[in-house]
């Protein structure tokens, strides 16, 4: 299973990538939605973790692009702003929104139920 | 932001009467004393409705008096010339019969007793009113007498009427007494016998018959017609001044060959108007004054009850229009009091609302803007945690891990907050799509399927399979649901029930029921789990922000929430929202 997390925020980034490997889930990390882009174009990835608000290419756009590549992608968004998001331009009913700061079992489980829905 | 029905207006009649001062509400008034006002409008109506009829009332009063004026005056000057005229034929009449007598017959048959009594019958006859016939010679001896009285051989000499009548041809004397004690009139013409000596023919005329005439013209008690002499004395009796030779004290009108009408003074306050005329005979200047009194009010009667009528028309029209302006006014004002207060009202919720976007959207930047931080110390203490745990160094030393998870705690508990404050701002705008409320409450409880599992709490959902996809704020509905489902989920103990249930009624309307078997809210705070900043769980991490803002956000969605709740068994929220939400104007 490959995941990619994208957040402009570093530090943060890199300690989730981190506590999500000690928990046996390694993570590519990507401090914007540009870099997110060219790693996923090497790399097949399942699972995107994404911050909704980013310099350049935001949560949204990201999405669209990462869906053109990998129609498969199952996407995860984290925001600063608020539990749940929505922006009303665009139909996200079945995006998952997590809220920050994030708790790291929610996000675990959260993980493991988009990318196996059927064993719930 | 508290909205209660009481704010729908209660449309008191005179509600401006007892309008009380409210410092917050007064700036935005427009005006500030309506019971000044009221009675401006009252004054204003009723001077210019009223004023119009108040001077017509005065024009015709005015018109009345002129009318009743000259009535009195054409009829006073119709009645004295009348008189008049009568009194001068009367007098004139039998003057001329002397002149006639003196001039037809020598005087030798004049001084004849017999032939005398003889003429006197025969005048008599022919005009009335003569009591006696007598024949005095130029010493003042009375030759010849015919009548009732004996006053043969009398010398009136001395008399003022002999000295009178003996320096003219033709003489009128006042009404006086003289020796018979009677009051009479003499008439006396003067001629020359065939020795060339002057005497007089002297008649006595009885007052009853120059009274009788006189009082022919009297129509009703309200005339009075009378004679008095020169110097004001009666000469005839009167109603007004008393018997005959009464002195009247009354001023002596100025001469006047014709008839006059003396005007009293002060026009409105007289009671009668005098109509006079001397009397005066082609050949003689008589004493007498003719004067005749009458009363105002005889006249006036009949148009004194037609201005009693019309001011009774117009005290009771003036009084049915000071009515109808009064209501008019109350109606009036009090509707603009009312409109006013309700304006006032809404600016201030507005300015309220406007406020309360502000903090809103300032506490929204703060919590976004801390978030991130807050992000960043969550994990790296949780990370400095997961070292500990997975490395195994150090691992039973219970007091660093104590001190990470009241970091991770204390991290937790500003996340809520700072997601509240988020969820406080966002009630601001609406924006309308299809939602489909199962999907929805299936996505909110599975964030909680951990804690579900955890505490061991029951959850059911019964949502009704004809419920339409409704339109509304798919974000405030979340927020709302999310709202109340957290706050179930922090009252129910292990092994609690949490019901859902939606279902499509009342018309047009969807109900959605929250059932929780918590520890319930005792009543008194009932009252109170709306209001912003209300919180009973200060210590654990309530902001007291979550109820209020979800009864803004149904609010908002023009919908309806209502509480029941018991102490230890449970609470049921129950929101209805509309299925199609009316676009609302932006505030």
């Amino acid at each position: 299973m490959k995941i990619i997390l994208v957040d402009d925020e570093k530090k943060f980034i890199n300690m989730l990538a981190k506590r999500l490997s000690l928990r046996g889930l390694n993570a590519d990390v990507a401090y914007s939605g540009e870099e997110a882009v060219e790693k996923a174009a090497q790399t097949p990835y399942d699972l995107a973790v994404l911050d909704l608000k980013m310099p350049g290419i935001s949560g949204f756009a990201l999405k669209r692009k990462l869906l053109e590549m990998h129609p498969k992608i199952k996407l995860i968004f984290v925001t600063g702003h608020g539990a749940i998001e929505n922006n009303g331009n665009h139909d996200h009913s079945d995006d998952i929104f997590l809220a920050k700061p994030l708790n790291i079992d929610t996000l675990i489980e959260t993980i493991h139920q988009t990318i196996h829905p059927d064993k719930q | 932001m508290i909205r209660t029905p009481q704010m729908l207006q209660k449309q008191e009649w005179l509600a401006f009467l007892f309008h009380r001062h409210n410092a917050h509400l007064a700036s935005f008034h427009t005006f500030s004393n309506y019971c000044r006002i009221w009675i401006i409008s009252i004054v204003i109506l009723a001077v210019t409705s009223l004023s119009p009829l108040v001077m017509a009332t005065f024009i015709n009063q005015r018109l009345i008096q002129q009318a009743v004026d000259s009535e009195l005056i054409l009829q006073t000057e119709r009645v004295t010339s009348n008189a008049k005229r009568s009194m001068r034929f009367f007098l004139e009449e039998r003057l001329n019969a002397l002149r006639f007598i003196v001039n037809e017959l020598p005087y030798y048959s004049l001084i004849d007793n017999v032939h005398l009594a003889e003429i006197l019958s025969n005048l008599k006859l022919g005009f009335g009113g003569f009591t006696d016939l007598s024949i005095i010679d130029a010493d003042g001896s009375q030759v010849a007498y015919a009548g009732p009285f004996n006053l043969e051989g009398k010398n009136y000499k001395t008399q003022p009427w002999f000295t009178k009548s003996i320096e003219s041809d033709n003489f009128i004397s006042e009404v006086f007494t003289g020796y018979r004690d009677v009051p009479h009139i003499i008439i006396a013409v003067r001629s020359i016998n065939a020795l060339g000596r002057l005497f007089i023919l002297r008649a006595t005329l009885d007052t009853q018959r120059l009274m009788d005439t006189l009082l022919s013209y009297k129509t009703n008690v309200h005339t009075d017609i009378f004679l008095m002499n020169d110097t004001g004395v009666l000469q005839t009796p009167s109603s007004t001044y008393g018997k005959i030779f009464t002195p009247t004290r009354l001023d002596i009108p100025k001469f006047s060959t014709t008839t006059n009408v003396i005007l009293p003074e002060n026009e409105n306050e007289y009671t009668f108007i005098t109509g006079y005329s001397y009397i005066i005979t082609e050949a003689v200047t008589t004493p007498f004054i003719l004067l005749v009194n009458k009363e105002k009010s005889v006249v006036m009667g009949t148009w004194l009850n037609l201005g009693r009528t019309f001011n009774w028309i117009i005290s009771i029209s003036c009084l049915v229009m000071m009515i109808i302006i009064t209501l008019v006014s109350t109606f009036m004002v009090n509707k603009l009091y009312l409109a006013d207060k309700t304006k006032a009202e809404t600016m201030m919720k507005m300015e309220q609302s406007q406020q309360l976007a502000c903090i809103g959207q300032l506490s929204a930047g703060i919590a976004h803007e801390i978030n991130n931080p807050l992000a960043l110390i969550n994990e790296t203490a949780g990370y400095l945690k997961d070292l500990y745990h997975f490395t195994d160094e150090q691992q039973n030393d219970e007091e660093v891990m104590e001190n990470l998870d009241a970091i991770l705690e204390a991290v937790s508990r500003c996340g809520t907050i700072t997601s509240q404050l988020l969820g406080f701002v966002r009630q601001f705008d609406v924006q309308i799509s299809n939602v489909d409320v199962e999907k929805l409450i299936t996505g909110i409880l599975r964030f909680h399927k951990k804690e579900t599992e955890y505490k061991g709490i029951h959850v059911t959902t019964d949502i009704a399979p004809d419920i339409p996809a409704i339109e509304t704020d798919r974000g405030k509905l979340q927020q709302i649901l999310l709202n109340l489902i957290n706050n179930a989920f922090q009252a129910i103990e292990a092994n609690g029930c949490l019901d859902i249930t939606v279902s499509h009624h009342p018309p047009g309307q969807i109900t959605m029921e929250i059932k929780d078997t918590g520890c319930g809210i005792p009543e008194e705070n009932l009252k109170r789990i709306h209001e912003p900043f209300f919180s009973t769980k200060k210590e654990k991490m309530g902001t007291g922000l979550g109820l209020s803002i979800t009864y803004g956000l149904v609010k908002k969605l023009q919908g309806n929430i209502r509480v029941e709740s018991s102490e230890g068994v449970g609470t049921i929220f129950t929101v209805t929202l509309p299925v199609k939400m009316k676009k609302e104007d932006k505030v």
